[in-house]
């Protein structure tokens, strides 16, 4: 069984933007699978889809680990879980009780559901934040709360949207050694976008690489730039996206 | 399910407590509306049953209004906070979002509602007509509450934050066909009939019949508890068309940006 499956998934929005234009992926059970193209590609559309955020058009469909986001969009929202860059949560809420929020709607009860935000916000050093209010702290401590949020649940498939989108260097490394500890730790599927070419190098097992909606290329990092003779990732971004 | 309306509660609880407004809403308003109606009723020398039939209006339109907004509030402060979409990320379906700070609407409407029936009796004679009645009258508007939240949220998500508005302007326009300080039957024909589509009208009417005077409605509690039952389940699958919907058109993820 695949952790993610996409058959023919195709989105136009209402404004007649067709953001996928038949995307189809299979992403194994355990790896970190990145998703990557330009501004204005369709990455960001297919995330939601998975997500179950938004409504792909007729055809198509995404299972997640066997589970339909169209027939069983509930069982699925149980498995997964997301983060997404520019993280934004109820303001006048702290970080704990905005964790405290979210794990209750994911149906945690106490006491695992104190012992589990009290891991996360070691995890994630967010001690010395953890009373203070969403709007009181910096950008980086809010996309650690985010990603805190994000494991909540314990997702089986974790999606991450741009996670380091904004962020100063040094932090966005850190988070970057967060995602593949966590993944280590639980065996757990990621599905990753973004544009920043060091981060999927440093994260992806595979990757496809989308432009107009579609995929042009999939594989290893390595294997594609081999195919695109390019000494990196940067160089196979340069040569897809012309 | 119960661990998650639990959720919305306390995130409902907490946003009341931080919020400044949320103490002017549950206080300065109604309080404000309920003196200037006993002064009016005082200044024009009404009997004590008038008065009472009055001062129900603005101490009914006080209490809705404060509980409709929690309900309204689950989805204006997830647009606020930009969150939406993690919030329907989460095995959340539209009937814990809304009962969650419903029961918040709760305890926050029968606060003002004692508030302002204590002062009334202090200040301009008013009384209330026995329990039985009153809680009558409580459970009507509280569900009201809860079907105008429930409106609104459709309105948001069908045509997006400019339609909020209706979260502080649906309490005013139901209750004013429904008959705020007067029975229904003194509405013009086409509003009369349309009072008479609105749960809320037959809650007053019932109310009011203890302090003598109403638009005698046949059956008021029948017909006002039925008019709830299905207007309430029709809000509540409306308001799963429009979610789905919104994620259909990409309106839930604008709503987070």
């Amino acid at each position: 069984m695949w952790a993610v499956s996409a058959k023919e998934v195709r989105k136009t929005y209402p404004n007649g933007v067709k953001a996928l234009q038949g995307v189809s992926l299979d992403v194994q059970k355990g790896e970190i699978f990145g998703v990557l193209g330009p501004n204005g590609a369709g990455k960001t559309t297919f995330l939601n889809i998975i997500a179950t955020l938004l409504i792909p058009d007729a055809g198509g469909d995404v299972e997640i680990l066997g589970q339909s986001v169209l027939r069983q969009p509930k069982a699925a929202r149980h498995r997964m879980n997301l983060c997404s860059g520019n993280a934004n949560f109820a303001w006048s809420l702290t970080i704990r009780e905005n964790l405290r929020f979210y794990a209750m709607l994911y149906g945690l009860k106490n006491p695992q559901r104190e012992r589990k935000i009290d891991e996360l916000i070691s995890v994630f050093s967010l001690g010395s934040y953890a009373d203070r209010r969403f709007d009181e702290v910096s950008t980086g401590t809010k996309q650690r709360m985010a990603l805190a949020k994000s494991m909540i649940n314990d997702p089986e498939l974790l999606l991450l949207d741009e996670p380091t989108v904004g962020m100063d260097p040094d932090i966005s490394l850190k988070v970057r050694h967060h995602i593949l500890d966590y993944q280590k730790q639980t065996g757990c599927t990621v599905l990753v976008t973004t544009h920043y070419m060091p981060e999927a190098q440093m994260l992806c097992g595979r990757v496809a690489f989308v432009r107009d909606g579609q995929i042009l290329a999939l594989g290893t990092p390595a294997e594609l730039q081999t195919k695109l003779n390019a000494k990196d990732m940067e160089g196979v971004f340069l040569e897809l996206a012309k | 399910m119960i661990q998650r309306i639990m959720a919305f509660a306390y995130r409902d609880w907490l946003f009341a407590r931080r919020n400044i407004f949320s103490v002017v809403e549950m206080l300065f308003w109604p309080i404000v509306g309920m003196l200037s109606i006993g002064l009016m009723g005082n200044f024009l020398k009404l009997t004590r049953d008038q008065q009472a039939f009055i001062l129900t209006g603005a101490i009914a339109l006080g209490t809705l209004q404060v509980t409709q907004l929690d309900v309204a509030y689950a989805l204006l402060h997830d647009i606020w906070s930009k969150s939406v979409k993690h919030t329907f990320l989460t095995p959340t379906g539209v009937v814990e979002y809304l009962i969650g700070p419903w029961l918040i609407g709760i305890v926050r409407g029968t606060v003002v509602f004692s508030l302002l029936s204590g002062f009334s009796m202090y200040g301009f004679r008013f009384y209330l007509p026995g329990v039985v009645p009153t809680l009558v009258l409580l459970s009507g508007l509280f569900l009201t509450a809860l079907l105008m939240g429930g409106l609104v949220s459709i309105l948001v998500l069908q045509y997006g934050q400019k339609a909020e508005i209706s979260a502080w302007t649906f309490a005013y326009l139901f209750i004013l066909v429904a008959g705020i300080y007067y029975p229904a039957t003194q509405l013009p024909s086409f509003f009369y009939h349309v009072a008479l589509l609105i749960p809320l009208t037959y809650f007053l009417d019932y109310f009011r019949t203890f302090y003598g005077t109403s638009a005698h409605l046949s059956d008021p509690l029948l017909k006002g508890y039925g008019l709830l039952a299905v207007t309430i389940i029709g809000m509540f699958i409306g308001l799963k068309m429009s979610l789905s919907r919104a994620r259909r058109t990409g309106v839930l993820l604008r709503l987070s940006e």
